[in-house]
This record gives C-alpha cells, structure tokens and sequence, in this order.
C-alpha cells in the first residue's frame, strides 16, 4: 500500500498545480472557474459543519440499509417464493431514478433528515441486495452435501456456511453502496433541506459563489470516499482469507 | 461430549461377514437419466471395499445414497445398528477457509452439539486426530497455508473427528499427485486397521485399479452408466501388498479386463 500510494497522490498534485496555473495565467473569472487556492480558502467550520450532516445522513442510510438488505437477502435465501415475488419489485425500485423519488420523499417525510436517509438508504438497499443474496447461493453443493453428512440443521448451515461465505460477495456491495449513500442523502438535500452539502450547493451556486460550490463537491467527494476506505479497511481485517474481492 | 460404549472391533484383515451396510436392488435416476441400474451389495463389518468403473457410471452416487444424500428411485439400503455414524470424504477438502485446520476439525462436534461451545476435551481430541494425519504443528494454519496432500489430511482428520464407524470416501485423494496420493492411501489404510478411533469399514470409490487392489478387502466393478455390478472381487492377499508384486499384479489383470468388459 505504501508502495503505490505515492503516485495517484502526486498525479493529483501535479493536476491542482496545473490549474492553479492555468486559472491563473488565462485569468479565467472566479465564478466560471476559480482557482485551487481559492477553493481551499473557502473551507471553514460552516462547510464543515455542513459535511458533517451529510455525512451522518449518509452513514445513518448505510446502515439501514446494510442491515435491512441482509436480513433481506436472508429471506429470499431461505424462501424461494418471496424471492420470485419481491426480487422484480427490488429491480424496479432500483431503476427508478432516486432522483425522481426524491421530491416525494419530501413530501412524506418533510425537510429534515429523515428524508435524506430514506434518500441514502433507496439507493445503497439493492446493491448489498443483490451481492448478499448472490453470496449466501455461493457456497458449493458440495459444501452443503457436507453438512448434511454431519446432521447440520438449517440454521447451522447459515451460521457455519452461508454467512461467512457471502462475506466477500456483502463487503464488494458494502463499498459501492457506502459511497452511494452519500450521493443519495445530497440528491435528498437538493430537493429541499435546510443544510448538508447539497443544500450549500444548491444555495451558493444560486448566489454564484463557485469556490463554495467546489468546495462542498470536494467535501461530498471526501465523504464518499472515507466511507470507501472505512470499508476497506473492515473488508481486509474481516475477510483475510479472501485475496482478491468477489465482484 | 458423550460418546457411545466402544464396540469391539473386527480384527482389520479379517472380516466378518455381518454386514454393515446392505444394498438392495438399488436404482436412481436423476431426471430422465438413469445413473444406477438394480445394484446390490453388502459391505460387511471390517471391510476395506473399493467401487470400481468408469468415471461417470453412477459409482459416485451410489455412495451418496449410502450417505443418504441421494435418494433411492427404487430399491433400498439398510444400515446395521451397529452403524450409527457414518463418515464422508469428498474429492475436494471442501475446509472452511476463515478457520483454522483445527477449528475445521472441530466443525463435526460443533455440529452435533448445536448451540454449546466446544470444550478443552474436544480440543485435544481434534489435536489427536490432527497427530494421527501428522499435521499437529499445522494445528494454527489456514487452508490457503496448506498445500493440496496436507488440506485433504486436514479433512481425513475431520471426517474422523465425527468418530464414524463407516467412512465413505468418494475419490478422496484422487486431485492429488502420485506420490502424495499414495502415501495418503497408506495412512487411510493404517486408520483402518488402528484402534484409535471406532472406524471399521470403508467404501471407497475409485477409478484407479491398482489403488483399489492395494487396499481393498473386496473390489467391486461397475459397468457404465446405468452403474451395475459386473463382479465382486475378492482380494486375499496379505498385507503390506505393492502393485509389482506378482500376486497383486495378476489380480489387477483380471481387473483390468473385467473393467474394459473383456474378461
């Protein structure tokens, strides 16, 4: 890790440089494009305090919506039928856009946060669906034809068997739905929030403030990918027989 | 845990001929296919018996309905009292990779104990049972640590912990190498015939010829699919035996012609 971390971090350096200069030289308007430096001044306790609503809408999303897609997938695991009769109900509510059904959640669940993480847990609920469903089928036949030769009940089979064997498959959804949510608890706040990030947005870009704009992009991109790492980080303590990530 | 009286054992190399297991008139079909075709057959208390056929000829299943992980389409297979346990190796280890060799060898009296946790006596006998495979330095290792010989040793270790009196081993060394494949049949064979566990019979399905005539008391060949029973051969050569020698090599000659359907 140490090995490469140094190159994405100076390839980005290298890309800030270069628009510092660029802004610069070509004396392009603050508000079309403002420099780095601009930005990164326009970061005070507001934008933080900002961020940091985001980011408990988000994670409070995220956890809805883990728990609530595992419990989820146990099910449809476990019962067939309500796999067949929920499954295409679970594709449509993905495809719908979280924008589209945004506004509705405001209008149920009003301006507060409440929304923002019904928000966050619509869009991070399918994919740890999907991957945990998919997971707790993985295990070979095999391996259930050997706990059937030991008496394993039901029950044990889950607990011994399929659960740590979708491991792998729950913690690659883990990841791309932690930074879901934090796209999800933003779209919430567009629509109508009195604060969070996408609030800030929503309101300095009206005022054509840009380095704000910028500035709570970075925060909301920041978030996003701490609760990547966070995972991460849990996925290769917890999962450290697996080398390489299902996907 | 608490472990039935021990019954006294067969002398290995000399079976009685109670049977353990009795096969009648055995038939599965999976779907429109028929794997096995009107078997019959006794395994008998003590006995070392090897299935022999063609790969794909039903033999496999055959042992899984012994198991009981097959169900019969006709026929049935009745299992001694004296039976209470049975054992299953598969062709792959199939361990459970998030735990230790010794925590995978525990998993068969996790199993039967439900919800209880596993005690200090447990331990030390997965600790025995991973001596008797000579892997208790591995006791702490991982599967992904252990080579392919040493994680099916890991999984022999297993299917003993559940102290079977039969043990149905279904290829179990066959995705190994030669030299580790034949040093692992020597270890089956002296389990068998050792007193440290309750195992007295072993089925086991093979498609190696020489393999099932320097182990087995009786060797049973099989047609193709639909699998019947084309001869049971009954190998009375004293033990240690070797493929070159001369008495096993004429037995394995006559196996070989029964296999290709030219006796």
């Amino acid at each position: 890790m140490t090995r490469w971390l140094p190159v994405p971090v100076l390839f980005g350096l290298a890309v800030l440089a270069g628009w510092q200069l660029a802004v610069t030289a070509a004396d392009v308007p603050e508000y079309l494009l403002p420099a780095p430096s601009v930005i990164a001044a326009s970061f005070d306790r507001s934008l933080g305090y900002q961020l940091a609503i985001t980011f408990a809408e988000a994670l409070a999303g995220f956890a809805i919506a883990s728990a609530g897609a595992f419990a989820c997938a146990i099910v449809f695991v476990r019962f067939k039928t309500i796999e067949d009769g929920l499954f295409p109900v679970a594709i449509a509510l993905k495809t719908t856009p979280i924008v589209a059904i945004a506004p509705l959640l405001v209008i149920w669940l009003g301006t507060g946060w409440s929304s923002k993480i019904a928000a966050a847990v619509l869009i991070s609920f399918f994919p740890v669906l999907v991957n945990a469903t998919r997971g707790l089928k993985a295990a070979d036949a095999e391996y259930r034809e050997l706990f059937q030769t030991l008496g394993s009940s039901r029950a044990q089979e889950f607990r011994k068997l399929r659960i740590p064997y979708c491991l792998p498959y729950l913690f690659s959804a883990l990841k791309i739905s932690s930074s879901l949510a934090v796209v999800g608890a933003i779209v919430g706040e567009f629509v109508g929030a009195t604060q969070g990030l996408g609030y800030l947005i929503i309101v300095s870009s009206s005022h054509l403030e840009t380095p704000t704009v910028f500035a709570a992009i970075a925060a909301a991109a920041a978030a996003g990918i701490t609760m990547f790492y966070i995972i991460g980080s849990i996925e290769r303590a917890v999962v450290f027989w697996q080398s390489e990530s299902v996907e | 845990m608490i472990r039935p009286a021990r019954l006294a054992l067969a002398q290995a190399g000399n079976p009685s001929r109670d049977p353990v297991v009795t096969v009648e008139d055995l038939e599965v079909s999976f779907a429109d296919v028929k794997a096995i075709g009107g078997v019959t057959l006794t395994v008998g208390r003590g006995e070392f018996v090897s299935l022999l056929g063609p790969s794909g000829c039903g033999k496999s299943t055959l042992l899984k309905a012994i198991a009981g992980l097959v169900q019969p389409t006709a026929g049935r297979i009745r299992k001694a009292d004296m039976c209470r346990r049975i054992g299953f190796m598969f062709q792959k280890p199939l361990l459970l990779p998030w735990r230790t060799a010794l925590d995978n060898v525990l998993l068969p009296v996790e199993i039967e104990m439900g919800g209880s946790v596993v005690d200090a006596s447990d331990r030390q006998r997965a600790i025995r049972m991973l001596e008797m495979v000579q892997l208790a330095d591995f006791a702490g290792a991982y599967p992904h640590q252990l080579s392919g010989g040493m994680q099916q040793r890991v999984a022999l270790a297993r299917s003993l912990m559940a102290d079977p009196d039969l043990l149905l081993l279904d290829e179990p060394f066959g995705a190994l190498d030669e030299m580790t494949r034949d040093a692992l049949n020597e270890e089956l064979l002296r389990l068998w015939q050792s007193k440290a566990t309750r195992l007295h019979s072993i089925v086991m399905v093979t498609h190696s010829i020489s393999e099932a005539i320097t182990l087995s008391d009786r060797v049973l060949v099989f047609s193709p699919r639909p699998a019947h029973l084309v001869e049971d051969v009954e190998v009375r050569i004293s033990r240690p035996r070797a493929p070159e020698d001369p008495d096993s090599a004429a037995v394995i000659k006559r196996v070989r012609a029964l296999v290709r359907g030219r006796p």
